[in-house]
């Protein structure tokens, strides 16, 4: 009977405690590892964008925006990442805008002229969205969380601030290791498949010129033509791919002098590995490739 | 002859203006209707289109028509709103979505 009590005692305690987990959600991976790093155990942060799906164009249904309604915090990259945070009702006293205190930093870009519909060829002006590629500007996002967190008494300021602490130390060490192994690059050119690393390229100097090539699938023979046109132009012998390519893409590229390097800009994760291990993995490959190119 | 000239490219100014800019659509809810509305970035009112309304499973539920003024009602008794509604409007040209959850429903309605 004491058995039985103590075990129903047990039993609930633990109910009592997952309950008390706070639900956090998150637009993107990189501040689902942010949060994580800062709340730790204390919540469950969920990114809730499917596996494989850009998570800037997610169609989320209508269960998603229930679950995210109730969440106790949910974390925002701003910068115009995320389109569907415009398309629904979220409470206002939940919501973390985590690029809000760095609004002077956004990079404003034009994307090509293009034409949909019966409207004709027009731009759209916006922000390059991938803000955390800047190590430093993941740190102020990072503290725009630990700000919020504390704000609505989810946690305990000396937790979160030690947590914090950890985190940007991680991230000014791998900002560190990226000066250094980018440094002397600013003279070599390279082109990225897709506008994703504009942060990337202001902080680390190197200048990057993008194509508009859909993510994960093989470049027509024209997008092949626009490279080679793009690489006359800038000098270029280096090429940035979200995701691996095919060998025979990288083949096909590297008949034209350019060597293939995957940089996964991490709005979704990367396998086995979290933020801060796939941008170390992503910069030595680049460094290699840049040392490879200035050795020739 | 030249007034009509006039009209057609100020027809085809405004056409240009509201393709270069994003399509925004808002619904609220009250006891009584979804509310919507559709203007473009700019500013200006989406003065046609169509509009869908889906329920949680994804099935159309019914299509209207956007109002000359770029809003619609759509009566609750109307619809089963029990899993939410998603309210999709096309202009032809651009098209942009609006998801309303049962909460936001009962939130406002308390039912």
């Amino acid at each position: 009977m004491f058995l039985t009590s103590l075990l129903v005692f047990l039993l609930s305690a633990n109910i009592g405690l997952a309950n008390d987990r706070l639900s956090v959600v998150a637009v993107n991976y990189p501040l689902q590892y942010i949060a994580e790093r800062l709340l730790g155990e204390r919540a469950d942060v969920v990114f809730p964008v499917p596996e494989g799906v850009d998570p800037s164009f997610w169609r989320p249904t209508i269960a998603d925006i229930s679950n995210i309604q109730a969440a106790d915090l949910i974390l925002l990259n701003g910068a115009g990442f995320a389109s569907w945070v415009d398309r629904v009702s979220l409470p206002r006293s939940k919501l973390v805008d985590t690029s809000a205190g760095i609004k002077d930093q956004l990079i404003v870009t034009e994307s090509i002229v293009h034409s949909h519909g019966d409207g004709g060829e027009h731009t759209h002006e916006g922000i390059a969205t991938y803000t955390w590629l800047d190590p430093t500007l993941a740190i102020a996002q990072a503290r725009a969380i630990m700000a919020a967190a504390i704000r609505l008494g989810l946690v305990d300021a000396n937790d979160v601030e030690d947590s914090f602490d950890a985190l940007s130390a991680d991230l000014e060490m791998l900002d560190d290791q990226t000066q250094k192994a980018l440094n002397g690059s600013t003279d070599v050119h390279l082109i990225a498949t897709h506008p994703r690393y504009q942060y990337f390229a202001r902080r680390y100097a190197v200048p990057i010129s993008a194509l508009e090539w859909d993510a994960g699938s093989e470049p027509s023979d024209e997008q092949v033509k626009d490279l080679e046109k793009l690489v006359s132009e800038t000098g270029a012998r280096i090429l940035i791919w979200e995701a691996e390519p095919s060998a025979g893409t990288v083949e096909a590229i590297a008949e034209l002098g350019v060597t293939s390097v995957t940089f996964s800009p991490l709005a979704q994760p990367t396998d086995g590995m979290d933020y801060l291990q796939a941008i170390e993995m992503a910069v030595s490959g680049l460094a290699d490739a840049i040392g490879r190119q200035s050795d020739n | 002859m030249i007034q009509r000239l006039i009209l057609i490219c100020l027809f085809a100014i405004i056409a240009t203006n509201a393709a270069a800019h994003k399509l925004v659509v808002f619904a609220s809810v009250d006891c009584e209707a979804v509310n919507v509305e559709a203007k473009f970035s700019n500013g200006r009112l989406a003065i046609k289109g169509d509009i869908r309304v889906l329920d949680g499973n994804n099935q159309l539920l019914q299509t209207l028509q956007l109002g000359d003024d770029g809003t619609a009602a759509i009566p609750l008794t109307s619809v089963d709103h029990s899993s939410g509604l998603v309210i999709e409007v096309d202009t032809g040209s651009h098209e942009n979505y609006w998801i309303v959850t049962p909460e936001d429903i009962v939130s406002k309605c308390g039912s």
